[in-house]
């Protein structure tokens, strides 16, 4: 079975056990080092999105993380039990904006979307489940 | 791990991965700096937006003050990242040699 999984709490301070989880993943297919990068980029943003937008008052959402070799690439999937929230609803950062008008926020999704192949999104019952595929081949991710 | 350091006035160095837990402490650093005119990533690994965020205040701030920030020795994964979020257009950014 090509697929492992892990769940932690939408909790900011889980990060470095999720980068953890993706490291131990990746040596254990064997796969290329230099191609975890697009990985650890794309789950970190994604986690920080959920704990950001994910946490009720009284309680983080919990998060569910899995990574499973597909054909031909490495499938990344976030689930989360917060309110529904769609990230690939954010509107595009202005990357031609000045330097005074340039917003600090709002790049995790994009960027996620450019070293990643495919990015999904879908709202199943009381789960958001963001799924991520990129292809590898040794190559670096081309500018879109 | 992350590490951040001042070297000559005005010059620092990152290393390691400048990610959501490490964003708050290398803000910080760079703001109670005097006067900030180089970056050095050389040994930087890894960034993500939150990383980016830090970069893109100092410079703001930098500017405001009538300076600017340099980067230097970007190597080619970071520069990706630069050049994604179209950070090559308001920072004077230079690759690692090689």
């Amino acid at each position: 079975m090509s697929e492992r999984h892990t769940a932690v709490p939408g909790d900011a301070a889980q990060l470095p056990a999720l980068l953890r989880f993706l490291q131990d993943f990746w040596r254990e297919f064997k796969l290329t080092p230099a191609e975890a990068l697009a990985f650890e980029l794309a789950l970190e943003e994604v986690f920080m999105n959920v704990v950001m937008h994910g946490s009720r008052a009284d309680r983080a959402p919990g998060v569910k993380v899995s990574m499973t070799v597909v054909d031909g690439g490495v499938m990344l999937t976030v689930e989360d039990d917060g309110p529904a929230f769609d990230p690939l609803s954010l509107p595009a950062p202005d990357l031609t904006a000045s330097l005074e008008a340039r917003r600090v926020g709002g790049l995790g999704v994009f960027l996620v979307r450019q070293v990643m192949d495919s990015v999904r999104y879908e709202r199943r019952d009381t789960t958001n489940r963001l799924q991520m595929t990129k292809k590898m081949g040794g190559l670096s991710p081309a500018p879109k | 791990m992350f590490e951040i350091r001042q070297g000559v006035p005005g010059e620092v160095s990152m290393s390691g991965r400048l990610d959501a837990t490490q964003c708050d402490a290398a803000l910080k650093f760079l703001n109670e700096m005097a006067e900030l005119k180089v970056i050095d990533l050389a040994r930087l690994e890894y960034i993500a937006s939150a990383g980016l965020r830090v970069i893109l205040l100092a410079q703001k701030r930098c500017k405001a003050a009538g300076g600017g920030v340099r980067l230097i020795n970007v190597t080619p994964a970071i520069h990706d990242i630069f050049h994604y979020a179209g950070f090559d257009q308001i920072l004077d950014i230079s690759r690692a040699a090689g």
